[in-house]
């Protein structure tokens, strides 16, 4: 793992919170929770606002600017948050605080949660894919065997053929999903076109063994659906209503 | 000119007019495109140009620190000039069914009088009624200044032909000394609207704080207005906390005293001065009202320990009097983020 220098212990006020540029100019928030130090990005994801002028009570991070919020043990979203933070787990060394990068697994909102087990034995399926702008994931009628995690670069959608079509929105955040006909019955090919817009790193899961996980750990495969549902709800608004 | 919009989840076709803002037009189309000013200021609804020809109808636009790259602009800034394919980084659907879908009007500045030395009332008379809810503003394009503003209904009916407004004097604001130096009445105006989302309707089913600072009242007069008509504060508590400097910068307190008049029992009004104590003469003027010396925030904070319970907070004002009661609001009053209402404009 890329283990980087981010500052010291010192430079956060107590439960408070810095922003900081870590070793590899990745730009963090750093924030101090009692005992506990925690790393995320340092913009909002939802206008690009600096984190580090929100409010912060000790338990939970508010962006002033339009109150999206976030659990900061987790960076998972809270009342009108539309969008997790993209964490960086913590290790500290004596006073130094370093952040490791994670997996886009990890990131991935629709496996939080689950046990690490299974998130361990999801990860073995994966497959890391590195595909060049103009390339194309998959396209109308491809079988709809596998999903896929976006780990970076872009990836746009494309409903309906020829002069008929519609983009049908766009991935760009670590840990975003698509594909995911492949997790549901009675679906078996594609009804649209992924194509990475830019020099994009993937990974490949197939659906049916990952299902077969969930069914042995119904917990996590509560959690998994009732992701899946709401991302389901989100995108499947082609006309844009609710 | 044909717009395509990128949005997150879809793509959403409109038509704009030659020279017509894309942000108004979207809107006025039924998408409800991101934005919080609509004049230029937040950077909220900042856009990336895919293809086409926009053209910047207000350069100096204070919202253009927001942009980072060439292709960005702020879509209440740019016209299109060709068909134009743009994209924003988020989710955008249609307009909620039952949603007033704001639109280009024209009207007649009428009845302009100053309230106190630096606030005015006016009212514009529009050619045609429109619908608009308790709380949202327009954006008002006055004769030779360049650009909207924002402001606040202060009136609230159905199918209305008259909007009425307060404006805080500005120095050196160009639509506030423009509409001071006199002479308004009559002068024809194109309003932009209704716009906003810090609305209020009578089905919310919670007690209601507003919590505003000088001309922020405007939206809560409103606001006062759909619930009293609605006699919304036979049922639900009411506490409304208004700030000014100074005892004589207060306006439209005799119409806050007969509010409060009407539903003693739940309509709770105070006025906070912040830059004096409160005159012995105030409390003889207004019994109906409180009055108390300090911060708006600060007053509101120290008056409502204990009252949060099942609370919708709207917020108005100059924006760090805003900022400032939103972080009374989440740190100390713990109040969630979605019982939060504000637009920020001014």
């Amino acid at each position: 793992m890329n283990k980087r220098f981010v500052c010291s212990r010192a430079d956060i006020p107590a439960n408070g919170m810095i922003q900081r540029e870590a070793e590899g100019g990745l730009n963090l928030l750093v924030v101090n929770a009692g005992n506990d130090y925690f790393a995320y990005q340092a913009l909002c994801p939802h206008q690009d606002v600096p984190l580090c002028e929100g409010l912060f009570d000790g338990a939970v991070l508010t962006c002033h600017q339009h109150l999206w919020q976030w659990d900061i043990r987790t960076g998972a979203a809270m009342g009108l948050a539309e969008a997790p933070l993209e964490s960086f787990p913590v290790e500290i060394d004596g006073d130094s605080i370093y952040v490791v990068s994670q997996g886009a697994l990890n990131a991935a909102t629709l496996f939080t949660g689950i046990s690490d087990a299974t998130l361990a034995a999801i990860t073995a399926l994966a497959k890391k894919e590195e595909r060049p702008a103009g390339s194309i994931c998959y396209d109308f009628g491809d079988p709809a065997d596998d999903f896929f995690v976006l780990e970076s670069g872009r990836v746009e959608f494309l409903l309906g053929r020829d002069e008929r079509s519609s983009p049908a929105g766009f991935m760009l955040r670590k840990g975003e999903v698509f594909g995911w006909a492949a997790l549901l019955e009675n679906q078996p090919q594609r009804i649209a076109r992924a194509t990475c817009l830019e020099p994009s790193q993937l990974l490949r899961i197939n659906g049916k063994q990952t299902l077969e996980l969930l069914e042995r750990d119904p917990a996590a495969g509560y959690l998994v659906m009732r992701r899946l549902s709401e991302l389901i709800a989100r995108y499947l608004t082609s006309s844009g209503s609710r | 000119m044909r717009i395509q919009l990128n949005a997150r989840n879809c793509a959403h076709h409109f038509e704009a007019r030659p020279g017509a803002r894309m942000l108004y037009a979207g809107l006025a189309a039924g998408v409800n495109l991101p934005y919080e000013c609509g004049s230029g200021t937040c950077g909220t609804c900042k856009a990336r140009l895919v293809s086409g020809e926009i053209d910047d109808l207000w350069p100096q636009a204070a919202g253009r620190k927001y942009l980072k790259h060439t292709n960005e602009f702020l879509m209440c800034q740019c016209a299109a000039r060709s068909d134009c394919t743009v994209e924003v980084a988020n989710f955008v659907y249609n307009a909620d069914p039952g949603a007033c879908v704001p639109a280009f009007r024209a009207g007649t500045i009428e009845g302009s009088k100053a309230l106190t030395h630096d606030v005015l009332s006016l009212s514009v008379q529009l050619d045609q009624p429109a619908d608009f809810d308790a709380g949202q503003f327009v954006a008002m394009q006055l004769p030779g200044v360049p650009g909207y503003r924002g402001y606040s209904m202060v009136n609230f009916e159905r199918a209305t032909s008259r909007l009425d407004f307060v404006i805080k004097r500005k120095p050196g604001g160009g639509a506030s000394e423009w509409l001071f130096k006199g002479g308004a009445d009559g002068a024809r105006v194109e309003v932009f609207g209704p716009l906003g989302v810090a609305t209020f309707h009578p089905n919310l089913g919670k007690n209601v704080l507003c919590i505003a600072g000088g001309s922020g009242i405007a939206g809560m007069m409103s606001i006062l207005a759909h619930a009293r008509e609605a006699r919304y504060f036979d049922q639900f508590h009411g506490y409304v906390f208004f700030g000014v400097r100074t005892y004589d910068d207060g306006f439209y307190l005799a119409e806050l005293s007969q509010l409060a008049g009407d539903f003693p029992d739940r309509l709770h009004v105070t006025i906070a001065l912040s830059d004096e104590p409160v005159p012995a003469h105030a409390q003889q003027r207004h019994p109906a009202l409180r009055f108390d010396h300090g911060l708006v925030h600060e007053v509101a904070a120290r008056t409502m320990q204990g009252k949060y319970h099942n609370v919708r907070a709207y917020l108005a004002g100059p924006p760090p009097a805003v900022d400032a009661s939103i972080r009374m609001l989440l740190l100390q009053a713990k109040l969630p983020a979605d019982h939060i209402r504000y637009d920020k404009f001014s």
